[in-house]
């Protein structure tokens, strides 16, 4: 399996990561590689199969509508931000 | 060429749970403090899971139950991915797959009717405020539980938008699902428009205008934009698929992000929340407890004839229904006044800020049938109407109350003579005396007219003639 | 495991393997060390005995946790530099169970950053050397633990395990780790990996200590919708006869002869005791490695999505704009096998992808555990290699990442089915590296899995 260079810097962006391009080269590389060795599934079929997408047989785990108390308050959250004013998260600016 | 334009409408509503969608902590925070409603879940610190709130899926089983929409037993939740920073986790969990909400009808007053498509549980996202060259992260409003509701194509007029939007709010406001404040975002509109041929059996190409958040603007923004394709094919030019907004000012839409740009969310099961199932007795047991929607009190008010506009308005306050429905069980004939009242007064810009709980039925009746035995002129009976919504005057029966503000008419003929006997006495009044004995009878309105005054408004017109007539035969 | 009471002092266990920790300093185990707090609750321990009050069922006992669990003592770095000034406001569930029954925090281990990886060779603080051979790799990505244990730092440390994190380390160290069933501990305060197979477990030196450790964490959190109700307390199967069957997928080519040699060994022995041991073939397992690194991956990428610097964590210095802010702050923060994971993820999840790739894996993980289920009507018991091979080089597979991912090929396909699988030394080869036998049951079997297990130590060699 091939992927372009668009692909990658395109999986970049989904990704959220500023790459540089050696970086790009061998994250192409890799992702050749991985991406030739997980397509062996197309060998199985599965039609009709149902997914499986959590292995335990759960369901309605929830709570009741109460306020409970956190062992960490706002103070705490905000301490872990590199930059915060007036209680807030302080980002650049959002156009 | 003609035109029709096709509408579909995604609304968000905010559910008036106590506590967050997927965390126990405090969900209302109006005039909170930025940040003081977020829990270690809501911040999105590592290792922190989402527990699903009860109450949510019942009230969302409510909202689909008021728009006759089929409940889906079994649902789940999908990760949403992209990045804002009003988005802790990078992802907002809704149900892409498998929502808990199938679809439905919803009946508008004017009859015509609009098919929901599905409408799904999700959580709301933060709140940004921009300043010079930085922007400021509240999460209070992050988690809040959200039902969206997607309606299908059937909208063709901007006004029928608009009165789609109004009674989306009329019934989740009567399900009691959501505090219903636009102002406060509790419910949010994006509107997809587009025009074909008049006839044509396919849509055009469609934009949606995002996050409206008042009626007016609704239909304002639908208008416009159906003004501006319109404009763009008369010019053979083409529609774009995008996103637009509003601004309320300029009465304006303008471009967002076009389809090209449009994210991929790369939705995924969310694996750490375990799946609805729910059996019929589980929904028919909150189905059951559905309060009264609006097509019941409509029902109600027909026996009234009041016209839509009056109904309508009156139904946008809930309390105000209830009380009529109450009044008009009671004794129908009285009722029609009250409405008036309502909708009249009530309604006036200067009186929404009232307490609308105030005057209770039995009040409302008392009163109505004061004015009915003309113990009160309709204008007296308007003063005591509104008195009745002072706080400081809920102790007091409307008799006390048009007693105090002495309006009440005066009907005893022996006080009434007297003034009247004074009035034929006035100088002034002799040349209209002298025309009534002449059969001039259109002069005794005159006369009327100052016992009136003397009366200082109090005297019952009606028997004023009366007695004039037996005086000056 | 020596516990604190009259004679045996807590802060003599703790002193203890302080010393050890610096002994062992040069294996890079640690990450950070918790002795000042570590001494203080040791005292404290020692004052509650004197005074005859009740303390728990590990009074004293000194442990070491994989830091990618949150506590609010000291910092949860994950070994990333993301994380690595990250001091946690909450505290992991199972931290807190620990804490209660009087165990003490001694350090936080080393591991591959934010638990990508088979080697603790991708930790932003440098790679852990193997407690065999110093030029070999500790396996992982719970490497810290295991060789903080196989070295007698602690007596149990605590791991996670998504894909083979704990047993495939315990093999390569020559201690015991378990991976639970699905469930059996909760994940709260545990640095998310992939969400629908991370186990919480640890390591020890006997399946007995395995299996106390066990009792403690395990049980329903309601801060975890996923945790199961607690079933550890449940009697274990008895230790009647038990139908093993020996997955001769895991036998063939490509797996070291002397690996092979080891699981025989143990099969003789389970014989000698009256078990029934019988070659079972599951063709599917074929796929288990192509399911887990596209479901875990997926997962992965919408896990490590809200590591943004913006509310926490690593933010990049000197950036103009909010894109700057999000991709200098996730470039700096991750390691390469981050963004490869978070890559292949995003790839696998992205339109036009989403239905061949991660859906096409959802599918092929029913069949599997169909599978096993079927096998499950046969045989009690599932026995193979935790992986192919003894622990390699340090550096041997860094520049193959596929090679390293090979590495998990018999570790994953338990996780991806939510079955309990532990690794117990199974003997060692002739240049003296440990080997691991992987024991993997049905789901809530755990128990009889390490009944199982201690008939090994049981049986002189």
């Amino acid at each position: 399996m091939s992927i372009t260079k668009a692909e990658i810097i395109h999986l970049g962006k989904l990704s959220n990561i500023s790459l540089n391009d050696q970086q790009l080269t061998n994250l192409n590389q890799d992702l050749e590689n991985i991406i030739s060795y997980i397509s062996q599934l197309d060998e199985l079929n599965t039609e009709g199969v149902e997914p499986t997408y959590q292995c335990f047989d759960m369901a309605n785990v929830w709570r009741e509508d109460e306020i409970t108390e956190f062992e960490a308050n706002r103070e705490d959250l905000l301490a872990l931000s590199a930059d915060t004013a007036n209680h807030q998260i302080k980002v650049p600016k959002v156009l | 060429m003609k035109y029709t334009m096709t509408i579909g409408i995604e609304c968000h509503v905010q559910l008036n749970t106590k506590t967050k969608l997927f965390s126990a902590v405090d969900n209302n925070a109006v005039d909170k403090e930025p940040n003081s409603c977020v829990s270690p879940v809501d911040y999105a610190l590592p290792g922190t899971l989402p527990v699903l709130n009860k109450a949510a899926v019942e009230k969302a089983i409510l909202a689909g139950t008021a728009m006759n929409c089929q409940i889906n037993l079994t649902s789940r939740f999908d990760r949403k991915h992209y990045y804002y920073p009003d988005l802790p986790k990078g992802y907002q969990i809704s149900q892409m797959y498998q929502p808990i909400i199938g679809s439905g009808l919803i009946k508008l007053p004017d009859d015509s009717e609009v098919r929901i498509e599905h409408a799904h549980l999700e959580e709301d996202a933060g709140k940004l405020t921009h300043f010079g060259n930085y922007s400021l992260v509240d999460l209070n409003r992050a988690g809040t539980p959200l039902i969206e509701i997607v309606s299908m194509p059937d909208i063709h007029s901007p006004a029928q938008a608009r009165l789609y939007c109004e009674e989306l709010h009329r019934l989740m406001a009567y399900a009691g699902i959501t505090n219903g404040d636009l102002y406060q975002g509790n419910m949010r509109f994006d509107v997809n428009i587009s025009i074909a041929p008049e006839g044509s059996d396919k849509l055009g190409t469609r934009a949606e205008i995002k996050n409206l958040n008042s009626f007016r603007s609704i239909e304002r923004a639908a208008e416009h934009e159906y003004q501006r394709q319109l404009a763009l094919i008369e010019k053979g030019e083409s529609i774009k698929q995008e996103t637009r907004g509003w601004n309320d000012t300029t009465a304006k839409t303008t471009a967002q992000r076009s389809k090209e740009e449009a994210q991929d969310y790369r939705y995924m099961p969310d694996p750490d929340v375990p799946p609805i199932v729910l059996t019929k007795d589980f929904v028919e047991n909150i189905a059951k407890n559905l309060p009264l929607t609006p097509t019941y009190y409509r029902n109600e008010f027909k026996k009234l004839n009041l016209d839509r506009s009056e109904t309508e308005a009156i139904l946008n306050y809930p309390i105000l229904a209830k009380k009529l429905v109450d009044v008009t069980q009671n004794d129908s004939k009285l009722a029609p006044r009250i409405a008036h009242w309502f909708s009249g007064l009530l309604l006036a810009e200067e009186n929404l800020n009232k307490d609308f709980e105030l005057a209770t039925a039995s009040e409302l009746l008392e009163l109505s049938q004061m004015v009915e035995k003309n113990k009160l002129s309709s204008t007296a009976g308007k003063e005591v109407f509104l008195s009745l919504y002072n706080p400081k005057n809920t102790s007091k029966s409307p008799l006390a109350l048009a007693k105090e503000m002495n309006l009440l008419q005066e009907n005893d003929t022996d006080a009434l003579s007297a003034i009247i006997d004074e009035v034929i006495a006035l100088p002034e009044c002799a040349s209209a005396v002298t025309d009534i004995k002449n059969g001039e009878t259109k002069a005794i309105s005159f006369l009327i007219g100052q016992v009136m005054r003397k009366s200082a408004g109090k005297a019952n017109p009606a028997t004023v003639n009366q007695l004039l007539k037996q005086k000056l035969p | 495991m020596k516990v604190a009471n009259k004679t045996t002092k807590a802060v003599d266990l703790v002193q203890a393997a302080l010393s050890k920790i610096e002994e062992y300093k040069y294996y890079n185990i640690f990450i950070s060390i918790n002795a000042d707090s570590a001494l203080q609750q040791a005292a404290k321990i020692d004052q509650r005995i004197a005074n005859g009050e009740k303390v728990g069922k590990l009074a004293g006992v000194p442990y070491a946790l994989k830091d990618n669990f949150l506590s609010r003592e000291g910092k949860t770095t994950a070994a990333s530099r993301m994380l690595k000034d990250f001091a946690a406001p909450i505290t992991a569930t199972a931290v807190k169970k620990l804490e209660e029954e009087g165990a003490i925090m001694i350090g936080r281990t080393n591991l591959d950053a934010f638990a990508h990886g088979s080697s603790t060779e991708n930790s932003y603080f440098g790679p852990t050397l193997n407690s065999q051979d110093q030029t070999r790799v500790a396996g992982g990505s719970s490497g810290g633990s295991a060789v903080a244990v196989a070295l007698g730092i602690v007596p149990f440390a605590l791991g996670s395990d998504t894909g083979g994190s704990i047993r495939q380390p315990a093999s390569y160290n020559g201690v015991v780790g378990i991976k639970p069933t699905f469930g059996t501990v909760s994940r709260y305060g545990v640095v998310a990996m992939a969400s629908s197979t991370d186990t919480i477990g640890c390591f020890a030196n006997t399946a007995t200590d395995t299996d106390l450790v066990m009792s403690i964490l395990s049980g329903q959190d309601p801060k975890d919708p996923t945790s199961l109700s607690n079933f550890w307390q449940n009697k274990p199967k008895p230790d009647q006869s038990l139908r093993i069957g020996l997955i001769s997928d895991f036998m063939a080519e490509g797996v070291d002869p002397e690996v092979k040699d080891c699981i025989n060994h143990c099969v003789s022995k389970w014989q000698k005791n009256g078990h029934t041991v019988e070659n079972i073939s599951m063709p599917i397992l074929k796929y288990g490695l192509a399911i887990y690194y596209i479901v875990q991956t997926a997962e992965v990428a919408s896990n490590l999505s809200r590591y943004d610097g913006v509310r926490y964590g690593h933010r990049a210095q000197d950036i103009t704009n909010l894109n700057e802010l999000y991709g200098k702050s996730r470039d700096e923060g991750f390691m390469t096998e981050n963004n490869r994971r978070i890559m292949i993820g995003n790839f696998v999840l992205s339109s036009g992808f989403f239905d061949a790739y991660y859906l096409k894996a959802q599918k092929a993980r029913t069949l599997l555990i169909n599978a096993y289920n079927d096998v499950f009507k046969k045989f009690d018991v599932l026995l193979c290699p935790v992986a192919p091979s003894p622990a390699f080089k340090i550096g041997e597979n860094v520049n193959d990442p596929l090679a390293m991912y090979l590495e998990d090929a018999m570790s994953v396909p338990p996780s991806m089915a939510g079955l309990p699988a532990i690794s117990i030394p199974a003997g060692t080869t002739k240049a003296g590296l440990t080997v691991g036998a992987q024991l993997i049951g049905a789901r809530q079997s755990d128990r009889t899995l390490l009944n199982l297990a201690s008939e090994l130590a049981k049986e002189p060699n």
